[in-house]
């Protein structure tokens, strides 16, 4: 923490806590009134009302003029320029709502837990209405509202926003997604899938950002990857490219949803691993299991390394073809200890052809749960106008002489 | 998940009757610590009156209450609180004037010497909030100026200062917005984690199956089912409820 600062304990460096801790505390409400801010941080009012001075003028932060219980207050929201994107990431068993300016800072984050096999049509109408909820909590009117980024379980189709691959998500197949959120909230809405997603997110701001070619292995409820190649996300042409889940391993396996056999799923998918701990410890959930494993359950621990050699074999194979520069590892039960990253690395070091110029890296994901929701900002944010020219701008900025257009 | 194999809360065979009304008959019903389980049912299907019973409100008329395996009768609402069973109920009993700290520590103030030791319940107060990873910034806020969501944190944030080892709560979500009722879910999910035993009374088949283990479905006063939350489907829990199935093997 302390990187050798001599300065540590004076006054200048008192003074950047304090202000890391207002920005921190206004970050996490969404939006504070000056006062909520003294309690919520434990700093007297004078400095609180002083940081805040010095906040506004570096364009940190805003303040609104409101009332609290009938007295005058300031409410200090996080500063944002131009507009808001809305990433979503609808997983299994949560929905996660983010918003975020298009410098990607979160100014709001939410998560709600869902049942497994949710409804289309109750998830999505939730979706929006957090969304609306959201951006009520940061003070801000839906025409703020720029896109949205939604991240789905499945491989989905980016021109239409469909899951491409019947059966992946139950009841989900026959709905244009994009169409029915952008209907709800008159916003443009991009859908993509959530591995895909998580590895842009890495790609942008995370373990592979100093890398052009990389993949992102999600070992969750189900194993997807999402390919970076020469800085572009491969999508393939109906965006079942990095489906790993449907690679077969087992010729004599079971029968899996897609309508195959003996898919990588029906060995390491949620179904398959809480099977294997069903007899020894009843019935669990994949949090559980994570959670278990990090107590240090043996049996957990043996059902999350097995996968992860399962799932290995297969990335292995997928960077004998690909030659990425890294393999980034992510989702839920990326998160269970470094079991699960050993046993990946340890197949793949084995399976994968050995390459003497530049060795494959295993590292694991730097964003963490937040990954695919980054990503469906980034997403977002790529694909809104005023993004685009934005990130253009930064881009000509950052490599001069390339990809010059006249505006 | 079950963290034992002996339940924190066991009732056997529990009848209640008020007049006429056969409000419960036999029902059973077991809660492990680890383990959040929902309440199901129609309206007068008995769900309150044996919440209530679990939390000292009402007294049984025949049946066995068990509490880590001893039987145990709770005849008021202190003993409940002292065996560790912690309510709340659907208004909450939150004083609108107070702020969080008091509503926290309502009765049961913590003293140094004759004053009371407000720092300390300060401290503890937020801990237990951000333990909840609740989104009230100030633990100084009168509750007249919370929105129900967060309302309904500090009527569990209150449960928790005891350390009990099962929370019920009765119809948690009704009446919140979406997001609201993100964090009191949130909130569920946490107290599972932190190891309390929970009961979970709601209407809402979403957030039922969203945080439960497992879901029991009462009838006219009676068990009609009891269901894996992972295995079930909406429909089948739904055909339980209304009557349409009768319940065949009880899965515990």
């Amino acid at each position: 923490m302390n990187d050798g600062r001599s300065t540590s304990g004076s006054q200048t460096s008192l003074r950047e806590a304090n202000r890391g801790r207002i920005v921190e505390a206004v970050k996490r409400f969404g939006g504070l009134t000056q006062v909520e801010l003294a309690e919520a941080t434990g700093l007297s009012t004078a400095t609180v009302s002083t940081i805040v001075k010095e906040l506004t003028g570096a364009g940190v932060v805003d303040t609104h003029t409101t009332s609290r219980s009938g007295r005058r207050a300031t409410r200090v929201t996080i500063a944002r320029r131009v507009g808001l994107v809305a990433g979503v990431h609808v997983g299994h068993r949560h929905l996660r709502v983010a918003l975020s300016d298009l410098g990607l800072e979160v100014v709001a984050d939410q998560q709600l837990p869902l049942p497994s096999d949710h409804r289309v049509d109750t998830t999505l109408d939730r979706t929006a209405l957090l969304i609306v909820d959201l951006l009520e909590r940061v003070g801000a009117d839906l025409d703020e509202l720029l896109g949205v980024g939604v991240a789905l379980p499945a491989p989905v189709d980016s021109a239409t926003g469909m899951i491409s691959v019947r059966g992946t998500m139950r009841g989900w197949d026959d709905l244009h997604i994009g169409q029915v959120l952008s209907k709800r909230l008159a916003r443009p809405v991009f859908v993509d899938n959530d591995a895909n997603l998580g590895a842009l997110a890495e790609h942008d701001l995370g373990a592979a950002r100093t890398h052009s070619d990389s993949v992102y292995v999600r070992v969750s409820y189900t194993t997807g990857a999402g390919i970076i190649l020469n800085d572009h996300l491969h999508r393939g042409f109906a965006g079942t490219a990095g489906e790993i889940a449907h690679v077969q391993v087992d010729p004599q396996g079971q029968i899996c949803r897609c309508g195959n056999r003996g898919c990588l799923d029906t060995v390491t998918g949620e179904a398959a691993l809480l099977g294997l701990l069903r007899t020894s410890h009843g019935d669990l959930t994949l949090r559980d299991v994570v959670t278990l494993c990090r107590e240090g359950d043996p049996g957990c621990n043996r059902a999350v390394a097995d996968a992860g050699h399962r799932v290995g074999l297969v990335v292995a194979g997928l960077v004998t073809v690909l030659n990425p520069q890294v393999v980034v590892v992510g989702g839920e039960l990326a998160r269970a200890g470094d079991t699960l990253i050993d046993a990946l690395r340890e197949t793949m070091s084995r399976q994968a052809l050995p390459n003497r110029i530049a060795p494959l890296e295993v590292v694991a994901s730097e964003l963490g749960d937040r990954a695919e929701m980054l990503g469906a900002l980034a997403l977002a944010r790529r694909e809104t106008d005023v993004a685009h020219d934005e990130a253009r701008r930064r881009k000509m900025d950052a490599r001069p002489g390339e990809e010059v257009t006249t505006p | 998940m079950r963290r034992s194999t002996t339940p924190a809360l066991s009732l056997h065979g529990i009848d209640k009757a008020f007049g006429p009304v056969q409000a419960l008959s036999g029902v059973d019903l077991d809660v492990h610590a680890g383990e959040v389980v929902a309440l199901v049912g129609d309206n007068a299907a008995g769900k309150s009156t044996l919440a209530k019973i679990v939390a000292g409100v009402l007294s049984p008329d025949a049946g066995l209450i068990e509490v880590d395996g001893r039987p145990v009768t709770i005849p008021s609402a202190s003993v409940a609180r002292s065996l560790g069973i912690a309510s709340v109920f659907q208004d909450l009993a939150l004083c609108e004037n107070l702020d969080v700290v008091q509503n926290l520590y309502l009765g049961q103030e913590l003293r140094r010497g004759r004053s009371l030791d407000e720092a300390a319940m300060e401290d503890r107060a937020r801990e237990i909030l951000r333990s909840l990873t609740s989104r009230i910034p100030s633990v100084r806020t009168p509750v007249s100026v919370l929105s129900a969501g967060q309302r309904q944190t500090v009527a569990i944030a209150r449960t928790l200062l005891g350390d009990p080892r099962l929370v019920v709560l009765d119809e948690p979500t009704a009446s919140l917005s979406v997001s609201q009722t993100a964090e009191v879910l949130t909130h569920i999910e946490s107290l599972r984690d932190l190891g309390h035993a929970v009961i979970l009374i709601s209407h809402n088949m979403t957030d039922v199956r969203a945080v439960a283990d497992r879901v029991e479905v009462l009838r006219h006063g009676r068990n009609n089912g009891s269901f894996s939350s992972a295995g079930a489907s909406y429909e089948e829990v739904i055909a339980a409820i209304t009557g349409a199935s009768r319940p065949t093997a009880v899965a515990g």
